[in-house]
Formats: C-alpha cells, structure tokens, sequence
C-alpha cells in the first residue's frame, strides 16, 4: 500500500504536465523543512532521478526542480547520492544549454555539491585525461563575463571556486600558468558585489597554500595580485609620494586616492593569511618589500580596529622581523 | 678398440708409431723451450716483447703441452700483451688461460687488470673476486680491488654530475617554457661569457642582465635581477646618490632621474627547446652529453625580424614594472641573457637613439 508521500513521488514522473507540476510544487515545498527533508531522504533514490530528469523540463517544471534539489543537497547524505549518480555533469550540461532559466539556482546545487570531496573531484574531472579541468575553465570565464549582465547569475562561482581550491587538485588547476584560471578570477575582486569579492579572496587565500611548492605560479601574477591581497588591508589614508614611489605602478596610484574601505573583516583577514603564506618564502618576502609590502600592512594596521584582522597583521608583522636575511634587492655589478 | 684412422691410411706399423712418439717429444720440448725464450725476452727492454710475444704464440702452436701448461702460456702472453698496453688480446689470452686451467690466480689478476684498463668496471671486479676466490691471500688481487672500486666511485661520481647539470638545465628550460618566455640567439657573448639563468629553491628565476650604454658602447652587469624586482630598485642602488658616477660620463648626464633603459624589439627567431637547453648546458658538466632528450625543429619566429632594413626598434621599459613582466612582453626576443640599452635623456645621444639612426655595432 503506497503512502501518500509514495504516490506524489511517483506523480512526479506523471505523463499529465498539470499533475507533474503539482507534484513537483509540493515536493519543492516539503524541502523547505526539516521534516520534509527528513521523509524524502528515505526516497532518495526515486526522488533524486525524478528531479534530474525534470531539470530539462519547462521552466515552471525545471525551476522548482532546481530549487528542491539545492535544498535537498543541504543534506550531506543526500548531496553525496546525488554526486553518485553523475548530477555535477547533468548540472554542467545544463548551464550551458541555450535559453536555461535555472542557472543560477543549478550554479547554488554545484556549490552545495563541491562541499564534497568528490564533488570537487567529479567537477575536476579528475581522472578524464581529454576532458579534465573543462568544467572549472567554462564556469571561470562564465564568472567573469556575467559580471558585466545585470542579473550576474553566475555570481555564486565564486563559492564553488573556494569549495574546489580546498582540494590540491582543485589548487593545482587554478594556479597552472597554462590555464591562466587564477589571473582571471583575480580580476574580478574589484567588483562591488560581496558575494564575488568574497569567492575571490577565499579562493586566492586558499590556494596560496600551494606557496611552498608553486611560488612561482602565484607571483609571476603578482602584477594583478598584489594590488588584490593589499588595497583590502592597506587603510583607508592616502599614501604619499615617498611611499608610492617604492610600488609598482598599478598599486602605488590605487593608494594615492581615496578609495572604499573593504568592510568585510573576513576578507581582509583571508587577505593577511594569503600574505603570510607566501611570505613564508624566501622569495615571497623578497618579492613582498619589493612592492613596499611591508610598509602599507604597517599603515593599514594603524587604521584596524577588528580584533581577529589585528591578530592576523601582527602575524605577518612578526615573520617579516624575524624572516631571514636581506629585503634589499641584491645587485653586484661587474664591467 | 677402434682408432680413427685417415681414409686411405693403413694401421701404422711400430716404427711409425716410434717415429710419431719422437715427432711428440720434440714438439714438447719446443714448446718448453720457447716458453723459456719467451721468459727471458720478457725481462729484457721492452723492444724484445714482441718477439716474447711471438715465442709465446709459437710454444701454443705446437700443441705440445699439457692443460695446466698451456694456460701457462697463455697467461703469460698476457702479460706481455698488458704490458705492451694490448688490452682486448690481453683479456682475451687471459680468458683462455683461465679456461684451460681454472686455477692460474694469475690469469685472473691479468684478466682484471686489462678490463679496468678497458674501463669495463664490472668485469673487472668479477674477475677479481674469482681470484681472490681462488687464492684469498694474494694482497695483489687485493690492492685490485680496491683500484677498481676507487675508479667505480670516481664514474660514479662523475654520472652524478652529469645528471645533476642536466636536470638543473632542464629544470631552467621548463620554467622558461612556463613563463612563455621566447628566447633567441646570445648576443654579446664576449661580454656575457658563461653566465646563464638560475632557478631558486622557491622555483623563481634571476637572471643576469646585461646593461649597454649606448652613448659609449660601455657594459655592465645586474649578476643578480630576481624576476619579481622591479626595474626601480636595481637602478635606485646602481645610480644611488653615493655611487660615484661613470668614469666616462664627463658630463654626469648618467643621474638617477636622466637614465632610461630600451630593450630590441622582436629581433631574430626563436630557439627550440634543445637549442635553449645545449646553450644552458655549456660549461656544465653535462656539456658534452650526446642525447639529451626530445629533439625538435626550431619553431621560426614568423619571419625574422630584419635589423637591416629601416630604424631600429627600441621599446621603453617602464621601470615600475618587473623584470618578469618586461620579459613576457610578446615582441621581446630575449638573447639567451637579457640585454638592455641604457641612454640618458640629457645627452646629445639621446635624440640619434630614439630615432633609430643609432645601432648596435655587428
């Protein structure tokens, strides 16, 4: 005897579009609650391939879809099942499926689904020779073109960038100069939306764990990176002549003006422990006083008042004293 | 009791069978006695070894002696044979002897001696080891042995160089080729010598730049620009306000604030990467190494940019960018070591530079 709950799992695959419909309204409001949550998981494995079948359904079909299933990979369990049964590629078919109306919602399932190991690595595409990184590339160049469309429905990226970057893997994808992911993403730090600004700088501090083994690959962008790690913990004062002259040219006119403060503190502290990861190098401290690194974290410490941002400047503050041998470039000449 | 016997011979009578005994004996004591000619010429200058060798050979050709005997002779050609600095006939009659008599100890020293000379290294401590084996106190063999693991370490040693040089030089060509850096022929070698690229532990490269003053085809040297430096701090300590200015501007025109640097635009092709890797190779240890990997045809440059024909090209180098950005500019061709013109705003050089009607010198 099919419970209720039973049969709208089945509608949900009913040849009527009106039942269909209703069916799938229902189920996408049952998993707003935890309850709800709770009952379907017992079905999972009908629900989950109903909804990703509805996916390329209608838009009045496809949506709630969407949005019951990035309710539904809030669960762990769930989210690992729906990795299983190849969502990550069904969701990457989909974006880039012309005239898709979900694409927001199905960029939030692939953050939800990259909170897991192998959902990081099924988007990696690790273990596909041809195919490997394909995924990461469309949805970084998506990233950085939707910021220039109004709705910016790929503004969520970000998230799914600092989910991958957690993993070596998704590291070593986004710092290989051949690819040239991370000096893109870069880019986008100056955009004024949060959400993006924040994907970009937990992705940066995440994969400047590779500064030990891949300096190379983070400072041979130093020209779009440092102005990303240190306008956010520069201060809010004008720099003068006599500091700027010591920069490079894009960060020393960036400091010579007014400028918004970054108000996040997460942001400014994920910028610090990027900074204090490559200055755990020798040539990562190098290359820091070479810009006049040093000399903005002091002035922005002057200006901090969050007391985790503080402890993080202080951090730094303590390597670059007791960080090694010379800061001077060093320049024999011979004729 | 069957005898082979020549087809058409007849069973011999008893005084060919004498006759064949005495024909034996004599055979026997030719051999001894050329074996002891040959003793006795060995001790001699070295003009006589040929002619001990020869006895040697003689005495083996009567096929007259014994097993143990004839092992004899044959080490003993050996001898010869290393001494006169024969080594394949000195292995080789060594070999012999040690077949017809598996314990001549001196046939194995011989053999040992002559592989080390051939530098065959395993063989010869195989030998050696057979030797020792077969006599465990003959110090002889032993003082071998170790000459041989003394020479086995030096090769050792040797391939370990030479492994290390072609590593650190591949490692430079993949770091290069990372960067898409496009490197062309070394200029100015006379100036330049040896000096080469290095890839720091923490996978940076510095380079040695080459500064030219134009104005007075003068020359000096960055040893050590670090990629992530920016032009301004190198120039900042070279033309420092303590730095006493150049013997040869008179004029002091070469200040701090007058100085700017040029680089050639897009001039010659671009190496391939054995080509880069044969340049990093000189004066290593790896220098002579036959086969060092993947050969490729030298990727052309488009066409090659002729500097004969109009103006030079001279592109500004802005000295708040580094000298990795600078490098990776698509039309810098960088001449195995980076070269850079220097010209002073302030002198009357300064004008015939950037017009182009000044070129570097062929």
């Amino acid at each position: 005897m099919a419970t209720e709950l039973e049969e709208l799992i089945g509608f949900l695959s009913a040849p009527s579009p009106p039942v269909k419909k209703a069916a799938v309204d229902i189920v996408r409001d049952l998993t707003g609650s935890e309850d709800g949550l709770h009952s379907l998981s017992n079905y999972a494995n009908t629900v989950l391939p109903s909804f990703s079948r509805l996916l390329s359904d209608d838009k009045e079909v496809s949506e709630p879809a969407a949005e019951a299933l990035v309710n539904l990979s809030q669960n762990a369990g769930l989210a690992a099942k729906m990795v299983e049964m190849g969502l990550i590629k069904i969701a990457m078919d989909m974006l880039y499926k012309p005239g898709s109306s979900i694409t927001r919602l199905l960029v939030m399932l692939l953050v939800n689904l990259t909170q897991l190991d192998d959902g990081i690595s099924s988007l990696l595409q690790i273990g596909d020779d041809k195919m490997q990184g394909l995924y990461v590339m469309k949805l970084v160049r998506s990233f950085c073109r939707s910021s220039e469309t109004s709705d910016d429905p790929f503004d969520h990226v970000g998230s799914i960038l600092v989910n991958i970057s957690k993993k070596e893997e998704g590291r070593k994808m986004l710092l290989d100069p051949k690819r040239g992911l991370l000096k893109q993403i870069i880019r986008q730090f100056d955009s004024s939306s949060l959400l993006r600004k924040k994907g970009v700088s937990g992705t940066i501090r995440n994969c400047c764990f590779e500064a030990e083994n891949q300096l190379q690959n983070l400072l041979l962008i130093s020209e779009f990176l440092w102005p990303a790690l240190l306008l956010p913990v520069a201060g809010n004062k004008i720099y003068g002549e006599q500091d700027t002259s010591k920069m490079p040219l894009e960060l020393g006119s960036a400091l010579s003006i007014d400028r918004e403060p970054v108000k996040d503190p997460e942001i400014r502290v994920q910028a610090l422990e990027a900074i204090y990861l490559i200055a755990l190098q020798e040539a990562g401290r190098r290359a820091l006083w070479s810009v006049n690194g040093p000399r903005i974290l002091q002035v922005g410490y002057e200006d901090e008042e969050d007391p985790k941002v503080m402890e993080a400047y202080k951090q730094i503050g303590s390597l670059l004293v007791h960080g090694s041998e010379t800061e001077e470039p060093s320049t024999t000449t011979s004729k | 009791m069957a005898l082979w016997m020549e087809t058409g011979s007849e069973p011999k009578t008893e005084t060919e069978i004498a006759d064949l005994e005495a024909i034996s004996a004599l055979k026997e004591s030719t051999a001894l006695e050329l074996k002891e000619k040959g003793n006795e010429l060995v001790k001699k200058v070295k003009k006589h070894y040929p002619e001990a060798i020869h006895c040697y050979s003689r005495a083996i050709d009567q096929k007259a002696l014994n097993d143990h005997d004839t092992s004899v002779l044959f080490s003993n050609r050996a001898h010869v044979n290393l001494l006169l600095g024969n080594y394949r006939r000195a292995l080789s009659d060594s070999q012999d002897a040690i077949k017809l008599f598996p314990a001549n100890v001196k046939a194995y020293y011989r053999a040992a001696k002559a592989c080390l000379s051939l530098n065959l290294l395993a063989e010869a401590k195989s030998y050696c080891e057979s030797g020792v084996g077969k006599d465990p106190s003959n110090e002889e063999l032993k003082k071998l042995a170790k000459q041989i693991d003394l020479k086995k370490l030096e090769q050792e040693q040797r391939e370990a160089q030479v492994s290390k040089a072609l590593v650190e030089a591949k490692d430079l060509v993949s770091a290069i080729e990372d960067r898409r850096l496009k490197l062309g022929n070394a200029m100015y070698r006379e100036l330049t010598g040896l000096r080469k690229p290095v890839l720091d532990k923490n996978g940076i490269l510095h380079w040695p730049v080459l500064l030219l003053y134009a104005e007075f085809m003068s020359s000096d040297f960055i040893e050590d620009f670090c990629e992530t430096d920016m032009f301004s701090a190198h120039l900042d300590i070279m033309f420092s306000e303590s730095c006493p200015p150049l013997p040869w501007d008179k004029e002091n025109h070469y200040s701090r604030d007058a100085i700017e640097l040029y680089y050639e635009a897009g001039s010659g092709i671009c190496l391939s990467k054995s080509k880069i890797l044969r340049y990093l190779l000189e004066g290593t240890a790896a220098a002579n190494v036959e086969s060092i990997g993947e050969e490729e045809k030298d990727a052309a440059d488009g066409s090659p940019y002729d500097s004969s024909a109009g103006s030079y090209k001279w592109v500004k180098v802005n000295e708040k960018r580094t000298l990795h950005d600078v490098l990776n500019e698509p039309n810098f061709i960088i001449p195995m070591i980076p070269v850079f013109y220097v010209v002073s705003k302030r002198s009357g050089f300064y004008k015939d530079f950037i017009t182009g009607k000044w070129r570097p010198p062929a």
